[in-house]
C-alpha cells in the first residue's frame, strides 16, 4: 500500500511510528512514500521533531502546576525519571566509575546549542601565568591569564606576559613579540625580547628563532630577535645552539651573547643585562600592577556602596572569622553574614581576601527582609569543580513563595529559580552554559537580573548577557533567609542527593540590588572588578 | 621512610590514574552537553522514546571506549552522532519492522535531509514553548505526563478515563495542534 500525502493515512503512520505501534503496513507504506516525496520527507521530519524535543527538552514543562511537592524540590525532578533511571546509568557505571560527577539524564538539562568550543585542557601545553600591561594582537581569542594554551601563536602588542611551560620552562615576553607554542618543551620565536629561566627539570627545552636553534639551555637566558638578527645572551649556565641551515652545534657561557645577523658572520659579545631588565622586573611589576587594580577596585566600590538601592554587599575584606560585614549604606535593614565552616584565602588579587567553600556545610548565612518588584545579585567566584547537580550561589532558604534559587549546575549553566505564589508553582530560567572546564579555577563574574516590571530574567557571565528568559512569576519577590554557597532545605528530606547543593569553590564579592541593573550596568561591575585589565569576556 | 615510599602509588601509576579521571571529566562535561542533540539525531530514525535511549546509552559507551582518539579542536557533537548512527543501523538490523521503514537508503536521506532543515527546525521549535502554554489544561497534563513525567500510556489512559488506543489518538491531536500554533506563529513573525 502506498500513501497519499497529505493523508489521513500518513499522519496515523506517523503517530504510529512515533508511539512504537505502526503495523507493518504501515512501516512498508512510509518507507514508500519518504523514499519518492520530498514534501512528506520534510513534514515526516519536522513532525519526528517535534516529538524528540518534547521527550528531551524538560524546560518546557518548566512552569508547572504539579500537585506533587516534591517536584518543586529541584531543577532536576526526581520522580521524572521513572522509566529508565537504572538504565540512564548504566553508561556512567561503565566509566570504571571513580568520577566524582554523576550523571544525570537529559531531562535535567537545559537546551543547549552544539558545542561548537569545549573547555578542554588536553592539548594544553602550557598556561598564561602572569601579565603586565598585555596588549594582544590575536585575531579571535585573547589568551586569559591562568589558561592553559594549546600549541599555537601569541601575539603580544605591548607589555609583558610570562608563559610557563608545561615541562616546567618559564619564558616572559615582551611586546611587540610574536611566540609559537610549539610543545612543552620547544617554542618558536620570530621577533621581540623573551628571557628564559630553565630549571633542571626542563633540561632539554629548544627555543628556535629565524637565525638559530637554541638546544640543551641551563638557565637563565635573554634572546632578541628583530628582522634578520638574533642575540642570543646567557646570564646563568651554559647552551648550545646551532645556526639555522647549520648542523654544526656551537656552546655558548655564561656572561656572554652571540649575535647572528645575516649576511654576517657570528660574532660574540659580553651578555647585557641591562637590555633585558623590563623582562626581569616582571615580578615586581605584576605586584605593582595587582595592588593598582585592587586600589581602583576599591575606588569604585566605595562609590558603589553608596548606591540607595544595593541592599547588601560583602566585600570580603577586614572580615572576622565569623561575619561579613555589610558595607551597603543598608546595612541598617540588612544584617551583617554570619560565616559557617568556610576558609579564608586569597582572592582576586594578592591583597584582597576570600572565602573559599569546600565541605558539605560550608555557607554563609543572611537575611533580607522586604518585597521587592525587581532584584540584582551578582558575584565575584571561582569555581573549583561542580560537584553537586545544583551548585548554589545564592538560595532562599527552601521554598517559600516569591523566593529565589541561584546556582550553577553541573553542566556549566547558570540557573535561577523563582518559586511562585501558588502552591508548587515555580520558573527555571537557565542561562547559555558559560563555564567549562578550562575555566575552572578562575576568578569569573556572575550576575543574575530579575525584573519584575519588565518580565524578564536575565543572566550575565563576565560582564556579557548569556541568555533571557520571559518571566512568568509576579512580583513581589523575597529573599528572607538564605545563604551564599549552600542551600538551607528546611523541612525537606535531607538525605536526598538532589538536595545537597554545596558550593565548591570561591567568593570574593557579593552585591544584591533591589532593582534591575541594566545592561551597562553589569558591565561595569565587571570591568571595575576584573582580576587583570586585559582578561577578556568569556567566549560568545 | 623508603617502606612508605614503596606502599603509595608510584609517581607514574598516579599520573595515569589522575590523567584517567580528568579524561572522565572531560568526557561527561562534552557528552552531558551532547546527549540531547544526540538524542534527537537518533530518534530521527527511531522515534520511539525508550528505544532511541537505549541507543544513546549505547552510543555513550562507545564513545567513551574511543574517546582517546577524540580530538579536541573537533566539535564533539557531530563525533558523537557519528557513533550514534553506527549504534543506530546495529539496533535497526535486528529489527524487522523498523528495518522495513528504513530500508532502500531512507535513512542515510532522513540524516542528511535533517541536518539541512535544521536551522528551520531550530527556528520553528522555538515557538513550542509558547505553544505549549497556550494548550488546554487536560492536553497540556497529558503532553506532560507522557513526556516529561514519563508515565506509561495505560496509566495516562486510567487516569484520563480513556482507552489506551483513544489516548495515543488525543496524543497524535495535541501534536498537531502544536505543529498547527507553530505554523502560525511562524508566518505570524515573518509576515
Amino acid at each position: 500500500m502506498k500513501f497519499s500525502f497529505p493523508s489521513r493515512e500518513f499522519d496515523d503512520a506517523v503517530a504510529g511510528v512515533c508511539h512504537n505501534s505502526a503495523s507493518d503496513e504501515q512501516v512498508r507504506g512510509l518507507n514508500e512514500l519518504l523514499r519518492s516525496d520530498a514534501a512528506a520527507r520534510d513534514e515526516y521530519i519536522l513532525r519526528l521533531e517535534l516529538h524528540s524535543r518534547l521527550a528531551s527538552e524538560p524546560d518546557l514543562f518548566a512552569l508547572t502546576n504539579e500537585n506533587e511537592v516534591a517536584m518543586a524540590a529541584s531543577i532536576f525532578p526526581p520522580q521524572a525519571r521513572p522509566r529508565g533511571t537504572a538504565r540512564k546509568l548504566t553508561w556512567v557505571v561503565a566509566l570504571a566509575a571513580c568520577v566524582a560527577i554523576s550523571a544525570v539524564g537529559w531531562w535535567g538539562l537545559r537546551p543547549m546549542p552544539p558545542a561548537e568550543r569545549q573547555g578542554t585542557t588536553s592539548k594544553a601545553v602550557a598556561m598564561l601565568d602572569r601579565a603586565v600591561d598585555a596588549q594582544w594582537n590575536q585575531g579571535g581569542e585573547t589568551p586569559r591569564l591562568g589558561a592553559p594554551l594549546e600549541p599555537g601563536w601569541l601575539r603580544l602588542k605591548s607589555g609583558l606576559a610570562q608563559i610557563v611551560f608545561y615541562s616546567g620552562a618559564r619564558v616572559v615576553i615582551e611586546g611587540p613579540a610574536e611566540l609559537q607554542v610549539i610543545s612543552p618543551n620547544e617554542a618558536f620565536c620570530r621577533s621581540g625580547r623573551v628571557t628564559g629561566d630553565i630549571p633542571p627539570q626542563a633540561r632539554g627545552f629548544r627555543i628556535r628563532t629565524p637565525q638559530m636553534n637554541v638546544t640543551d639551555v641551563g638557565t637563565v637566558f635573554g634572546l632578541g630577535i628583530r628582522a634578520h638578527r638574533t642575540e642570543l645572551h646567557l646570564f646563568k649556565g651554559n647552551a648550545g645552539f646551532e645556526l639555522a641551515g647549520d648542523t654544526v652545534k656551537q656552546n655558548l657561557r655564561e656572561g656572554s651573547a652571540a649575535v647572528v645577523e645575516s649576511p654576517h658572520p657570528l660574532r660574540l659579545i659580553a651578555a647585557d643585562r641591562t637590555a633585558f631588565a623590563l623582562l626581569f622586573n616582571l615580578q615586581a611589576k605584576s605586584v605593582a600592577d595587582e595592588s593598582r587594580r585592587c586600589n581602583q577596585w576599591r575606588a569604585a566600590s566605595i562609590r558603589l556602596s553608596r548606591d540607595p538601592s544595593l541592599l547588601v554587599r560583602f566585600a570580603f575584606e577586614h572580615e572576622t572569622d565569623w561575619s561579613l560585614p555589610n558595607t551597603s549604606s543598608h546595612a541598617a535593614t540588612v544584617a551583617d553574614g554570619a560565616i559557617v565552616g568556610c576558609q579564608w584565602i586569597e582572592g582576586r588579587w594578592s591583597d584582597k581576601r576570600a572565602l573559599d567553600f569546600r565541605n558539605v556545610n560550608d555557607r554563609v548565612r543572611l537575611s533580607v527582609p522586604g518585597e521587592f518588584e525587581a532584584l540584582t545579585v551578582a558575584a565575584w567566584v571561582r569555581v573549583q569543580g561542580l560537584d553537586r547537580k545544583l551548585n548554589s550561589l545564592f538560595m532562599s532558604d527552601g521554598f517559600e513563595h516569591g523566593t529565589i534559587h541561584w546556582l550553577i549546575r553541573n553542566d556549566g549553566v547558570l540557573g535561577l529559580t523563582v518559586i511562585g505564589h501558588e502552591a508548587n508553582q515555580f520558573q527555571i530560567c537557565a542561562s547559555k552554559p558559560v563555564l567549562t572546564l578550562d575555566q575552572f579555577g578562575m576568578w569569573l563574574h556572575v550576575a543574575v537580573v530579575l525584573d519584575g516590571r519588565a518580565n524578564r530574567a536575565a543572566h550575565y557571565a563576565n560582564g556579557a548577557p548569556a541568555g533571557e528568559k520571559a518571566l512568568k512569576i509576579k512580583p513581589p519577590f523575597r529573599i528572607g533567609a538564605a545563604e551564599l554557597g549552600n542551600w538551607n532545605v528546611s523541612g525537606f528530606p535531607k538525605e536526598d542527593p538532589f538536595m545537597i547543593r554545596n558550593f565548591s569553590g570561591a567568593m570574593d564579592e557579593f552585591c544584591l540590588f533591589s532593582r534591575a541593573l541594566n545592561p551597562d550596568e553589569i558591565r561595569a561591575l565587571y570591568s571595575t572588578g576584573k582580576p587583570q585589565p586585559d582578561a577578556v569576556a568569556l567566549r560568545p | 621512610m623508603e617502606v612508605l615510599y614503596s606502599r603509595q602509588m608510584s609517581a607514574d601509576s598516579t599520573r595515569r590514574f589522575e590523567d584517567r579521571n580528568a579524561a572522565q571529566q572531560q568526557f561527561l562535561s562534552l557528552f552531558l552537553r551532547s546527549e540531547r542533540e544526540v538524542f534527537r539525531y537518533v530518534a530521527a530514525l527511531i522515534p520511539n522514546v525508550a528505544d532511541a535511549e537505549d541507543i544513546v546509552q549505547q552510543t555513550a559507551v562507545a564513545l567513551w571506549e574511543k574517546f582517546d582518539a577524540y580530538d579536541p579542536n573537533q566539535p564533539f557533537t557531530p563525533w558523537a552522532c557519528r557513533f550514534a548512527l553506527n549504534k543506530a543501523k546495529q539496533w535497526i538490523e535486528r529489527r524487522r519492522r523498523w528495518q522495513a521503514l528504513l530500508e532502500s537508503g531512507l535513512a542515510e536521506e532522513l540524516v542528511q535531509r535533517r541536518e539541512e532543515l535544521r536551522p528551520e527546525l531550530e527556528s520553528r521549535l522555538n515557538y513550542l514553548e509558547g505553544c505549549l502554554d497556550k494548550l488546554p489544561g487536560n492536553q497540556r497534563s497529558l503532553v506532560e505526563g507522557y513526556y516529561y513525567r514519563r508515565e506509561s500510556i495505560e496509566k495516562l489512559a486510567e487516569n484520563s478515563g480513556r482507552t489506551v488506543a483513544a489516548t495515543y489518538k488525543t496524543l497524535q491531536r495535541v501534536r498537531q495542534a502544536l505543529q498547527v500554533c507553530i505554523e502560525n506563529a511562524a508566518k505570524g513573525t515573518a509576515a
